[in-house]
């Protein structure tokens, strides 16, 4: 038996203490997780939901220990990207795969956001979900998605990638479809399902296409070899679009969106984590991970901006009525997704990847404090029944409110800095870009501070028996509030602006790996200055807009004409299902009247008939006889020795 | 040694595979014809003591003892296969009051 | 050599067990002693023998030998957590069932490991003597006497051809080893002669009735469906191993370089024997019967990975020998449960309702079918893609073409017991199932599946 660990590839110029380490530990960061798995699927039920809880949370403090050290150990410079090897796996002909791990300060950053935000989000669930019956199952699910986002992360080939890929899919249908007795959930986690298979198709595509041409799935061969190709080579648009499309799938842009929303149906927590935080943002990471490919095809970045800044428009008009507290935090997602990639499009991946932080930290908060709020109103997710809840529920208010001002992009706030840059790309790309962007930075603050003062102020719309039922969440969810909230105030440090005495700290840490196609921008302090005094004249406008209409003691919440088509969301579902699915299944059900009685059940069934026939003609030489087999052997021997004969001499 | 192997080589090698080959198609017809368990027994016998004179014969011819050596393996193989193969018999012979091997088909198809 | 010295003498122990009637120790002896030959057995991995000149050109433990007899007495070691719960009505003759067990286990080492035509017939015989006797441990079922005086009369006479083939090679090479066999092979390529010719196609005769590849494998299905469901798991998996391993080993080190001599017999025997397995199966209506006609065309798949013959052969045969053993131990021994209350019945209607009553076993036989039939990321897959592939790199392209198509024949009537075990149908009443026995199937379900993902854990041990 081969050992595990089978052999160490190691960068030649670095070779320490830590490097040999580092096998051990990427194994145990992996692993981690999926023990976690292990324990609460097959025993969890047995045991205490608190045991269950502590070992599913513990698992991911490990794993979030262990990224720790890898970062501490970047930072001092005692490696910069390592390959681990920690097992060969199948050979297929002339192509080989193996489970390398890639060890870079991107993966590192991804890792820290995962298990970090992971573990807080695991620590904050077993408060909201301790009345379930589903409750280790859940663990169990929370650690199988953990795991195979790490897998994601970390893998050195587009193939573990994928396999990750694939796993945080099963996960979020798995979650998303966790109360499964009831049908709608089911549908939602379904169609979350479907439309993944779609990008994932892509991305498979892509992978193929990749094979083909680089002869090879890992990172370090593609993009060395990729050098060798000229822009707009259009084997790499191919390959680009065609992986662009799989993080569509998953990134839930457009036109493959609508399942996000739909995917609010499982518990909060997994909203937080997985439609928020985490796997969704796995799109844009794949596309900074190959982004020496992407630097190549100018169309694809192109592409890769008109859809980014399509979708953060088209979700933020939409989020704008909403009045089920986390389909406007799902749109909104969807809508800072689209920012990511607008990002990414212009070229500045870093900035891509610096929002995709700062995001993590604010929706996660938003999506958990929306939790403790829905655990406050026992089930209520609508916001016209809601109201004056600032009093009720403090920590939940202040953290929420923290989180507003992020998203929203009170000066200085992590979600300023972040946006800030990304205005400021698109700056420099060109004007329309830019202004297009800012209006849906605009509707942001709108649909944020809307559902913020619906949730928090005037008086309470919802029924006596919740108003008498409302109280403050226990410790072990408000606690992984104030943490987040703590993150989304500061979490722009990392790459404060030069102007406001920052430093790109961000910037310098994934410049091994990252490689930013966007120019220096002139005028940058300039404009940074413009930017913030427009964000605070802004934010006061709408304050008071938004204050007036829904800081209010009746609120009806319905809408007419504009209005009500965004509320409605477009009849994007609608348009889908009568242009789409509706022809599918008659399609479906004219292949099954004839194509299939005439041809499947015509041929494959005549072709079976003439194997059964054969066969039951064939089976008759077994005849049950000894004499007539011993027989039927000397025949054959003879007839075996003749044939021989004649065909040798 | 030398005097048997001569004495064996006094004959040509073709006659002891003539032989030989004669001997074991008789038992192989036996094994086709008859349809008596016992018999069959005798005539699977037979072949495997028509393989043991060319045994025999080659090893005169090639002076090398190895081919008298393994006719001795084949001989007690031979001896506990009949062993084996006459409890079987017993076996069948209580269960069924025959040995005729037409009345066993009922496995088939 | 220790290992098959260990396990002999474990043999005959086992025999006195029986007649001290420690009936309780029987089992954890057997299975204690069969992990030591499993040790002792693995310890002549990391030694290199000295070619063909240990043992006095008797045997030779290379790894081909170790790797092979590592995997025969694991599947038998597996088969014994069975016997307990298939064996509960037997009262006397249990020691010696296990002890036949055992010695059929030393001929299947020794057809793994001969380096000399003598042990190579004493392997065979060792193996199949006690087989006779196995095939009719049910003394008083028809059927079970059948199979066994079938077995053994077919079996016997199949030997005759192959000494007297043994004998041919002997007169023309004037030896009996392997290496000594190679070298007038490799001398005479060009102009064999005939003696030696038809003693090759002989031998060939008597290996492939061993293997049960067509037209010389009339006595498998009824032998199989005759013999006790225990005893046939036993020839499906272990003896069926040992089988290919020795003919496998006969035609690559000693016949290599009169590969055009053999080679199209085997090519005609290998389309044929997968033809007539997979189309005869497909119409049966008992399972076990259909388990053993897949067994003869699983022979047949195997046949190709013996003629591709070229350095990743073996590889590929351990491979698929495993993944199948393992493969039909699962499903054999989840037919057994389900015959064992309901009179013997072991139609596809038997299987009705499986999934319904007893999930677990439902689950276990789909994986077994599933990996059968070849359906990734089952090890089934990688066992057809490995000799397939291989096949290919020789250019013997129409014979995959007819294997390829011969599979897609086989997914039909394995699917056949899937489709029958969740129909919504009338179902049989819950199985109780032996932790031990349910252990051995769980192993070996698992191994199925991790096998097929991490197929290089297995598939390089040769190397």
């Amino acid at each position: 038996m081969k050992a595990l660990l089978a052999h160490i590839e190691i960068s030649p110029e670095i070779h320490n203490g830590f490097t040999d380490a580092m096998p051990m530990l990427m194994a145990a960061l992996i692993l981690l997780p999926f023990l976690g798995f292990v324990f609460n699927f097959f025993l969890g039920q047995r045991l205490s939901k608190t045991l269950s809880g502590v070992i599913g949370s513990a698992t991911i403090l490990g794993s979030f220990i262990i990224a720790a050290t890898f970062f501490a150990q970047s930072i001092s410079g005692s490696f910069t990207s390592h390959q681990v090897c920690l097992m060969d796996w199948i050979e297929v002909g002339k192509y080989k795969f193996s489970f390398n791990f890639l060890i870079d300060n991107l993966s590192i950053m991804m890792m820290l956001i995962i298990t970090g935000i992971g573990f807080l989000i695991h620590v904050y669930s077993i408060g909201y979900m301790h009345h379930d019956e589903g409750f280790s199952r859940f663990f169990s699910y929370l650690n199988l998605f953990i795991f195979f986002m790490l897998l994601l992360v970390t893998g050195a080939n587009y193939l573990i990638l994928f396999i990750g890929w694939e796993g945080v899919g099963l996960c979020s249908y798995l979650l998303i479809g966790f109360w499964f007795k009831n049908q709608e959930y089911n549908n939602a986690a379904k169609k979350a399902f479907i439309m993944n298979r779609i990008g994932d198709l892509g991305f498979l595509l892509g992978m193929f296409k990749i094979l083909d041409v680089f002869g090879s799935l890992n990172f370090s061969d593609v993009f060395s070899a990729a050098g060798g190709f000229t822009a707009n080579d259009p084997a790499i648009v191919i390959i680009t679009v065609l992986l662009f499309i799989g993080a569509c799938g998953k990134s839930a842009q457009l036109p493959l969106f609508t399942w996000l929303p739909d995917a609010m149906a499982g518990p909060t927590p997994v909203s937080a984590l997985i439609h928020a935080a985490t796997m969704v943002t796995a799109g844009v990471y794949m596309v900074v991970r190959s982004n020496v490919l992407f630097a190549l095809s100018p169309f694809t970045m192109e592409l890769i901006t008109i859809v980014g800044l399509a979708t953060a428009l088209f979700a933020g008009t939409i989020a704008l009525f909403q009045n089920d507290i986390k389909k406007v935090l799902a749109y909104s997602t969807v809508s800072q997704l689209g920012f990511m990639f607008i990002a990414l499009g212009v070229g500045a991946f870093t900035t891509g990847m610096f929002h995709l932080m700062t995001h993590a930290f604010f929706k996660a908060l938003l999506f958990l404090g929306a939790g403790s709020v829905i655990h406050a109103m026992g089930g209520e997710q609508d916001i016209t029944k809601m109201g004056g809840l600032s009093k009720k529920i403090k920590i939940t208010f202040i953290t929420f409110t923290i989180g507003v001002m992020a998203i929203a992009g009170f000066p200085f706030t992590s979600g300023f800095v972040s946006k800030d840059e990304i205005l400021l790309a698109d700056f420099q790309h060109g004007k329309i870009y830019f202004i297009l962007a800012t209006i849906a930075a605009i509707m942001t603050v709108f649909y944020m501070f809307r559902l913020w003062f619906l949730t928090f102020f005037g008086s309470f719309r919802g029924t006596h028996d919740q108003e008498h039922h409302l109280h403050e969440s226990p410790p072990s969810m408000t606690v992984p509030l104030m943490v987040l909230a703590i993150l989304s105030l500061v979490g722009g440090f990392v790459q404060f602006p030069h102007i406001f005495g920052g430093h790109d700290y961000l910037n310098q840490y994934l410049s091994p790996v990252v490689t930013n196609t966007i120019q220096e921008i002139e005028g940058a302090d300039k404009l940074e200055i413009e930017i913030l005094i427009a964000t605070c004249i802004g934010l006061v406008i709408l304050w008071f807009i938004t204050k007036k209409n829904y800081a209010v003691s009746e609120f009806k919440g319905e809408y007419t004409g504009f209005k009500k088509v965004l509320a409605d969301k477009y009849y994007v579902d609608e348009i889908y299902e009568a242009l789409i699915i509706s022809p599918f299944q008659k399609m479906s059900a004219f292949i099954t009247k004839y194509v299939e009685v005439i041809f499947i059940d015509g041929f494959v069934n005549g072709a079976g008939k003439v194997a059964q026939v054969a066969g039951s003609y064939i089976r008759l030489l077994q005849s049950g006889h000894i004499g007539y087999y011993l027989f039927a052997m000397v025949i054959s021997i003879v007839v075996f020795l003749l044939l021989n004969t004649i065909i040798h001499f | 040694m030398n005097s048997i192997n001569e004495i064996i080589r006094t004959i040509p090698l073709n006659y002891y595979i003539f032989l030989s080959a004669v001997l074991f198609c008789i038992g192989v017809m036996g094994v086709l014809l008859r349809r008596n368990i016992i018999i069959i027994f005798m005539c699977v016998e037979l072949m495997l003591n028509a393989v043991n004179l060319l045994f025999t014969a080659f090893s005169a011819y090639s002076s090398d003892p190895a081919g008298q050596v393994f006719v001795f393996f084949v001989m007690v193989v031979a001896a506990a296969e009949i062993a084996v193969g006459l409890a079987i018999l017993v076996m069948i012979y209580r269960n069924l009051k025959t040995i005729d091997i037409d009345q066993l088909s009922r496995l088939k198809w | 050599m220790n290992a098959i010295i260990a396990l002999s003498l474990l043999g005959i122990f086992t025999l006195f067990t029986g007649i001290f009637n420690w009936r309780k120790a029987m089992l954890p002896i057997v299975v204690i002693g069969l992990a030591g030959v499993f040790v002792l057995n693995g310890m002549d991995y990391f030694t290199t023998p000295s070619w063909y000149a240990d043992y006095t050109h008797m045997v030779i433990f290379d790894r081909y030998a170790v790797v092979f007899s590592a995997a025969l007495i694991m599947i038998t070691a597996m088969l014994f957590f069975l016997c307990k719960q298939y064996y509960q009505k037997e009262d006397n003759n249990i020691s010696d069932i296990y002890g036949l067990i055992l010695f059929t286990l030393v001929g299947g080492m020794l057809m793994a490991s001969f380096s000399n035509f003598a042990m190579l017939f004493l392997g065979i015989e060792i193996l199949s003597i006690p087989l006779y006797i196995l095939a009719g441990t049910k003394r008083l079922e028809v059927t079970s006497n059948e199979a066994s005086i079938k077995y053994f009369l077919m079996g016997s006479f199949s030997t005759g051809f192959l000494l007297f083939g043994m004998a041919l090679v002997y007169g023309a090479a004037h030896t009996f080893t392997l290496d000594g066999i190679r070298q007038y092979t490799d001398a005479h390529a060009g102009d064999l002669p005939t003696i030696f010719v038809a003693g090759i196609m002989l031998m060939l005769v008597g290996m492939l009735f061993k293997v049960s590849g067509a037209p010389f494998h009339f006595w498998a299905p009824d032998v199989y469906s005759g013999a006790p469901t225990l005893i046939t798991t036993f020839m499906a998996t272990v003896v069926k191993t040992a089988a290919f391993a020795a003919l496998y080993r006969l035609l690559f080190y000693t016949f290599g370089s009169a590969k055009p001599i053999w080679f199209d017999a085997l090519w005609g025997v290998a389309a044929l024997t997968m033809i007539i397995g997979n189309f005869s199966a497909l119409y049966q209506h008992g399972v076990k019967r259909m388990l053993a006609y897949s067994s003869i065309s699983n022979a047949g798949y195997l046949l190709i990975g013996v003629i591709a013959m070229n350095t990743h052969s073996a590889n590929s045969i351990f491979y698929y020998t495993l993944v199948y053993s393992l493969a039909s131990l699962v499903s054999f021994g989840v037919l057994m449960l389900v015959t064992q209350d309901n009179g013997g019945d072991d139609s596809y209607t038997a299987f009705k309702g499986l999934a319904r009553n007893n999930p677990a076993l439902a689950g276990l036989m789909t994986l077994a079918m599933l990996s059968l039939a070849g359906i990734p990321p089952l090890a089934g897959f990688f066992g057809k893609y490995y000799i397939f592939i291989n096949a290919m790199e020789n250019g013997y392209i129409y014979i995959v073409l007819i294997a390829v198509a011969n599979s897609l024949v086989g997914i039909y009537y394995y699917f056949k017991v899937i489709v029958a075990m969740f129909a919504k149908d009338t179902a049989p009443t819950k199985i109780a199932v032996q932790p031990a026995y349910l252990f051995a199937l769980v192993v070996a379900a698992a191994l199925l599946f991790v096998l097929g993902i991490f197929p290089d854990w297995v598939s390089g041990l040769m190397n």
